[in-house]
C-alpha cells in the first residue's frame, strides 16, 4: 500500500483548470521529485495536500486506503502530512521552543510548562541535527536555521509526510549538503518527502522519483538514474531544450561603462574594484553572505557606503541614491522582486513605467502613452499578460521579471546590475531571459549578473568575478572558467 | 455570487449611505428631507470632510497622521488672535479676514511639514511623530486660549465667509424667509476633494503616493523619491487641515480651545476606513471618503432627530463603523 494516494484530482478555478485528474502515489521512505514550470500546478497539488485548498474533484487516500478529507492544516497534519513553505511560518520573536510549539504549548494546571516544552523541542532539534539551543530566538536564526526549525516543528506534529517547496532557494551550497543529509535520514526512518524544486541538478541528486507535471497534467514520471536534467527539461517544457544559452558575442574594445573603485563599507564589502564594458557580460559569483547583493546596492547608492568612487564611462558620478544612479545610466533590478523589485499590487502598466514616470508627465500622467510604451515592452520582451492594468501579482515570476527588466529599460541606462535574475522563474522562462540578457549587451548595454546558480554565470557571462568576505576572491574567463575554479575561489580552499 | 461580493467591496460605502439615507428619509420624512437639514448637513461636515482628504493621502502613502485635529484648533486659535490683532492696529476687516486665512491655512502648512520632517527625516514612525502634535498643539492652544475660548473681533466680513456662499433659488430658510445658501465651506470641500482626486490619480506624485504606500522598498529601488512624496502627503493634511479651521471658525466667528476639532483625527480616520482606503497604505479613493464623512454625518443627524442621548450616539456610530468595514471586506483573505 502506498503512504498516499492521489487519485483523479481535479482542481478548477474561475480561470484555469489548474489540475486536470492527476493520479500520483508516494512511497513510504520515499523522496519523490514534483517538477514542473510555474503555473504547471505543482503549487495547486502541494496545497492540496497540506489542506489549504480544496480539490473540486476526486480523492486522496491514506495508507490504509481511506479516504482523507483534507479541508484545514489541521486535518492534514492530523493525517501525517506537514508542508514546509518556501516563506517559512515561523514568529521572529519567539524562541525555537516556542515556535514548534506555537498554538498547542504544553501547560500544567493552565501555566504553560516551560521546562516540558523546551525538553520536547531539544528532542525534535536533535532528529534534525540542529546545533542552536531551544531558547535560542528565531530572529537571530540563519534561513538554514529557520528552515530546520520547520522540520522539527513538522516532526512534532508526528508528520510522515513531508512537503518542501523549494527548500534550497535560499540555502547555500553547504547549508544544501546538510539538508539533503537530512533528508536522507528522514527517508530511512520511513519518512516520504515531496520536493518541489526548480533546480533539476538537485532534483536529479535528492529524489527517487520524479513526477512532471505541465498544464496541470502528468506528462512524466521517472526513476532516479532514467533521464538526465536536460531530458527532464524538456518534458517540463513539452519540446526537447535547444541549448539554453545563446552564443557569447565578442565585447569590443571601449573605455568601462562603468568602473568601480576601493567601494566599501568596512562591513560587507571591504574595497572592492571592477569595471564593465559596454557590451560585457560580467559575473558575480559568491556564497551566501559575500557580499554580492551589498556591493550591488552600494554601487547604486541603496545602501551607504564609507568609501569609494564610481565612474561612468571613466567619469566620476554621483551615486547616493538609486534615483541618482538611474540619473547616471545605472540601472540595477533588486534580487527580491517581491519585497524590493515590483510593487505587486499596481499593474503591469505602472510598474512599467514607475522609475521614469517624468516621461509621462506634462505635467499629468498621459495614460494613453504610458499604456503605449507598457504594451511595446511586452512585444518587445515577449510579457505575457492578459490584462494589462490587472496587478502585476497575477503574473508568473517570469514575466514579473521581464517587467523588472523594461522598467529600467525604459530610462535606457549603460549599465544594467541583475540581481539573480532568474530566482524562482522556470526553465523556459530562464531561457527566454539569457536570450534578452545577451541581446541588451549585443546592443552596448554593460551587464553585471549576481547569481547563485554557477551554471548560469558560466554560460552567460564573458567572465566571471568570486566574492569571498566581501572581497574579490578571483576572476576566471575563457578557459579558466570552470565551476571548480570558481568555488574553489568562493570556499576560499585549495582544491585537494 | 461572486460579483456581489466584489461589488460591494467596491462600492459597499455607497450602499450603505443610500440605505441610511432611506431609513432617514423614511423615519422622519417631514425633517430630514427638508432642503434646510440636507444642507446643515453639508456645512456641517464640510470641515471634517476636509480634513479627512488630507488623511486619506496620508494613509494611502503608508502613514497615519493623528495630529490634524490639534493642528486644526492650533491654526483657528493662532489666525483669529492675528486677526484680532489686525483690527486693533487699524487694519480694515477685509485686509485682517484674508490675513487671517492665509495665517491659518500657512500654520496648517507648517505643522503638517513639521510632521513631514520628523517621519522622514527624524526616522520617527508616524504614530509616534503626530502623536506629538496631537498633544503639543491642542496644549498651545489652550495655553493661548487660557482654557476659553478666543472670539473674533470681526462683526461683518469674516463671519461672512463662514454663512456666505451661493443662494439656491426658490428655497428659504427660516421664518424671515432668507435664501438658502450652500456656504463657501462647502464648495471648499469639493473643491479640496477635486484637487485630492485629481493628485492622487493624474499626477507623478499620485503615482509616487500609492507605490510608496504599497511598497516603499520597491519604489525607493525603482527611483522614486520616496522621502519627498511622504513629505508632501503630511504637509498637504496639515494645508488642509489650516483650510478646515478657516471653515469651521469662520461659520462660528470664534475658537474654543479645548473643544475646537477633538477627536477630529479620529473621525477622519474612521471616514477615510468606511470610504475602502486601506489604513496598510497602498491603496485608496478620495471619493470613498467623501461618502465616508457624509455617511458619518447622517449617522449623526438620524440619531439627533430620533432623540437618542448623546451620550449613546458613540455606540452607534461605532457599530455602524463595524458593520461599514465589514461589508467591504472580501471573503478572501
Amino acid at each position: 500500500m502506498p503512504r498516499l494516494e492521489v487519485r483523479d484530482v481535479s482542481m478548477q478555478f474561475p480561470a484555469v483548470l489548474a489540475l486536470d485528474a492527476v493520479s500520483l502515489s508516494f512511497e513510504s521512505g520515499e523522496v519523490h521529485g514534483i517538477i514542473g514550470e510555474n503555473g504547471a500546478g505543482k503549487s495547486t497539488l502541494m496545497k492540496i495536500l497540506a489542506g489549504l485548498q480544496t480539490p473540486t474533484a476526486g480523492e486522496i487516500l491514506g495508507p490504509d486506503g481511506q479516504t482523507l478529507h483534507l479541508r484545514s492544516v489541521g486535518d492534514a497534519l492530523r493525517a501525517g502530512i506537514a508542508m514546509i513553505h518556501q516563506e517559512l511560518n515561523l514568529v521572529d520573536t519567539l524562541t525555537v521552543a516556542e515556535n514548534i510549539f506555537l498554538g498547542r504549548e504544553p501547560t500544567s494546571f493552565g501555566r504553560l510548562d516551560r521546562a516540558q516544552m523546551r525538553d520536547r523541542a531539544s528532542q525534535f532539534l536533535g532528529q534534525v541535527g540542529a546545533g542552536f539551543s531551544p531558547n535560542a530566538m528565531v530572529g537571530e536564526l540563519s534561513i538554514a536555521g529557520k528552515q530546520l526549525v520547520e522540520i522539527a516543528k513538522a516532526l512534532s506534529y508526528e508528520a510522515s509526510v513531508l512537503i518542501m517547496d523549494e527548500p534550497t532557494a535560499v540555502l547555500s551550497e553547504r547549508e544544501t549538503a546538510s539538508l539533503f543529509q537530512l533528508i536522507r535520514e528522514l527517508k530511512g526512518k520511513g519518512v516520504t518527502v515531496l520536493y518541489i524544486s526548480h533546480r533539476l541538478a538537485e532534483v536529479e541528486e535528492i529524489c527517487d522519483r520524479v513526477t512532471v507535471l505541465r498544464d496541470g497534467k502528468v506528462v512524466g514520471a521517472v526513476r532516479q538514474g532514467e533521464a538526465n536534467q536536460t531530458e527532464m527539461a524538456g518534458m517540463m517544457v513539452g519540446r526537447p531544450m535547444e541549448d539554453m544559452f545563446p552564443e557569447k558575442a565578442v565585447v569590443p574594445d571601449a573605455t568601462p561603462a562603468l568602473s568601480v573603485q576601493g567601494i566599501g563599507d568596512g562591513r560587507f564589502v571591504k574595497g572592492i574594484d571592477l569595471e564593465v564594458r559596454p557590451g560585457e557580460i560580467v559575473g558575480l559569483a559568491g556564497l551566501l553572505g559575500s557580499g554580492r547583493t551589498e556591493l550591488a546596492e552600494m554601487i547604486v547608492g541603496a545602501r551607504s557606503r564609507a568609501s569609494g568612487t564610481v565612474l561612468r564611462d571613466g567619469k566620476p558620478v554621483a551615486c547616493g541614491s538609486p534615483k541618482q544612479a538611474a540619473n547616471a545610466g545605472i540601472a540595477y533590478v533588486s534580487e527580491d522582486r517581491k519585497e524590493s523589485g515590483l510593487v505587486l499590487s499596481m499593474s503591469v502598466v505602472e510598474n512599467t513605467t514607475l522609475a521614469n514616470i517624468d516621461s509621462y508627465c506634462r505635467p499629468l500622467v498621459n495614460r494613453q502613452k504610458e499604456r503605449a510604451a507598457a504594451e511595446e515592452w511586452k512585444q518587445k520582451l515577449d510579457i505575457r499578460a492578459h490584462d494589462m492594468s490587472a496587478p502585476i501579482l497575477y503574473l508568473s515570476g517570469g514575466n514579473q521579471q521581464k517587467v523588472a527588466v523594461a522598467k529600467w529599460l525604459e530610462l535606457n541606462p549603460k549599465v544594467l546590475i541583475l540581481d539573480e535574475p532568474t530566482r524562482g522563474v522556470d526553465v523556459g522562462a530562464k531561457r527566454e531571459l539569457y536570450l534578452l540578457i545577451n541581446r541588451l549587451a549585443q546592443d552596448g548595454l554593460a551587464c553585471l549578473v549576481i547569481s547563485s546558480e554557477l551554471p548560469e554565470l558560466l554560460g552567460l557571462c564573458h567572465r566571471i568575478l568570486v566574492m569571498r568576505h566581501g572581497k574579490i576572491a578571483g576572476e576566471v574567463q575563457g578557459d579558466s572558467m570552470t565551476e571548480e575554479a570558481v568555488m574553489v575561489m568562493a570556499a576560499g580552499v585549495e582544491a585537494a | 455570487m461572486k460579483s456581489i461580493s466584489a461589488f460591494m467591496q467596491k462600492y459597499g460605502v455607497v450602499v450603505a449611505f443610500v440605505l441610511l439615507f432611506l431609513i432617514a428619509a423614511l423615519r422622519q420624512p417631514d425633517i430630514f428631507l427638508k432642503a434646510e437639514n440636507l444642507r446643515n448637513l453639508l456645512n456641517q461636515n464640510a470641515p471634517i470632510g476636509i480634513v479627512a482628504i488630507g488623511m486619506t493621502l496620508v494613509i494611502i502613502a503608508g502613514g497615519i497622521d493623528l495630529s490634524v485635529g490639534s493642528i486644526f484648533a492650533l491654526a483657528a486659535c493662532i489666525g483669529l488672535l492675528a486677526l484680532n490683532k489686525l483690527i486693533a492696529g487699524g487694519s480694515s476687516e477685509v485686509t485682517a479676514s484674508l490675513l487671517a486665512v492665509a495665517v491659518m491655512v500657512g500654520v496648517g502648512g507648517l505643522l503638517g511639514a513639521f510632521n513631514g520632517v520628523m517621519v522622514v527625516f527624524g526616522r520617527v514612525a508616524p504614530f509616534v511623530a503626530t502623536l506629538v502634535g496631537l498633544v503639543a498643539y491642542r496644549s498651545m492652544c489652550l495655553a493661548i486660549a487660557e482654557g476659553g475660548e478666543i472670539r473674533s473681533s470681526s462683526p461683518d466680513f469674516f463671519p461672512s465667509l463662514g454663512s456666505g456662499g451661493v443662494p439656491i433659488p426658490g428655497l428659504t430658510v427660516g421664518v424671515k424667509g432668507d435664501p438658502l445658501v450652500i456656504t463657501w465651506g462647502v464648495f471648499l470641500f469639493i473643491a479640496i476633494a477635486l484637487l485630492a482626486g485629481f493628485l492622487l490619480n493624474h499626477t507623478r506624485f499620485g503615482r509616487y503616493t500609492i507605490a510608496v504606500g504599497a511598497n516603499e522598498r520597491a519604489a525607493r529601488y525603482s527611483a522614486v523619491a520616496t522621502g519627498r512624496t511622504k513629505f508632501y502627503t503630511y504637509t498637504l493634511a496639515g494645508i488642509f487641515a489650516g483650510c478646515a479651521a478657516v471653515a469651521l471658525s469662520t461659520r462660528l466667528n470664534s475658537v474654543a480651545s479645548s473643544t475646537y476639532g477633538l477627536y477630529y483625527e479620529l473621525d477622519a480616520i474612521a471616514a477615510v476606513v468606511i470610504g475602502g482606503t486601506s489604513l496598510r497604505g497602498g491603496s485608496g479613493r478620495i471619493w470613498g471618503t467623501v461618502v465616508g464623512v457624509l455617511l458619518l454625518g447622517i449617522i449623526t443627524n438620524i440619531l439627533v432627530l430620533e432623540g437618542v442621548s448623546i451620550y449613546w450616539q458613540g455606540v452607534v456610530k461605532g457599530a455602524i463603523i463595524l458593520a461599514a468595514v465589514l461589508m467591504q471586506r472580501g471573503r478572501d483573505q
